[in-house]
């Protein structure tokens, strides 16, 4: 009985989590390439409340989707509209810095405290689209 | 200098919740936008430079502390760099502004829910 079971659930069954994965990387794709940005919102609550991650895991592995999409909004951006590079230097740098110190903090951080930070956020998104 | 200082310091500010990936890019828009006086335009521009050093930075801890799921990545990077690539092409074709509505409902709805959200020990205590 543990034989046949084990290979069965050693592969992940198709069209199972990772369909689920595709289909909240496309939405959060689509949302970005459509807004220029926002694409981690979809992609957050598809991963918690769809796929069912554990939280710390869906923030820190949406920040690790949405980076190369956001390399390709830029680079959309940037050939349409052109970037301004030098004025954005100082705000990299201190980004470069927030970013570590963000990481480094991050494990003790509680999870009730992300969630309402970025329910605020969707809020104030919400009151942005809808006004 | 100073007007290198401010920048500098909002955005490493800034950049602490933009790790977290809750939505500090757009703290970042509206600081510069209303405290710094930078054009919409150029601060939207500076705002999709600013997340690649910014994730990248963070992501370096991410990694060391296991907290990426490398399933995820694998299924959900390739579809939204093609999704990411299709609607920005299919944005300029079509009116974006009406879908902005629904995606402000969307928005509500989730935000809403997520502020009512009860932690997990929570629930099993009431039930």
């Amino acid at each position: 009985m543990k034989s046949s079971s084990e290979p069965r659930n050693a592969s992940p069954p198709l069209g199972g989590d990772a369909a689920k994965y595709r289909v909240a990387g496309a939405l959060a794709g689509t949302v970005n390439g459509l807004f220029g940005g926002g694409g981690g919102i979809p992609l957050l609550v598809l991963l918690t409340k769809w796929a069912k991650l554990d939280e710390k895991t869906a923030f820190a592995t949406c920040v690790a989707v949405i980076l190369p999409v956001c390399a390709v909004s830029a680079a959309v951006y940037f050939l349409r509209a052109g970037l301004s590079l030098v004025p954005a230097i100082p705000y990299l740098l201190g980004g470069l810095l927030g970013g570590f110190l963000g990481g480094k903090l991050f494990r003790g951080v509680p999870n009730v405290w992300l969630r309402r930070v970025f329910a605020l956020f969707l809020l104030y998104g919400a009151w942005r689209y809808l006004t | 200098m100073k007007e290198y200082l401010l920048p500098f310091f909002i955005g490493a500010a800034t950049g602490v919740l933009s790790a977290w990936g809750v939505g500090g890019g757009t703290l970042l828009l509206l600081c510069m936008t209303l405290l710094l006086g930078v054009d919409q335009a150029e601060a939207q521009g500076i705002n999709l430079l600013y997340f690649l050093p910014t994730a990248a930075a963070s992501l370096w801890y991410h990694r060391k502390n296991g907290y990426l799921d490398a399933r995820v990545l694998k299924s959900a990077v390739p579809s939204g760099i093609v999704c990411a690539l299709l609607a920005a092409l299919a944005s300029t074709a079509t009116d974006a502004a009406l879908l902005r509505k629904p995606f402000g409902l969307f928005l509500l709805y989730a935000g809403g829910s997520m502020l009512l959200q009860k932690d997990k020990k929570e629930r099993h205590a009431t039930a």
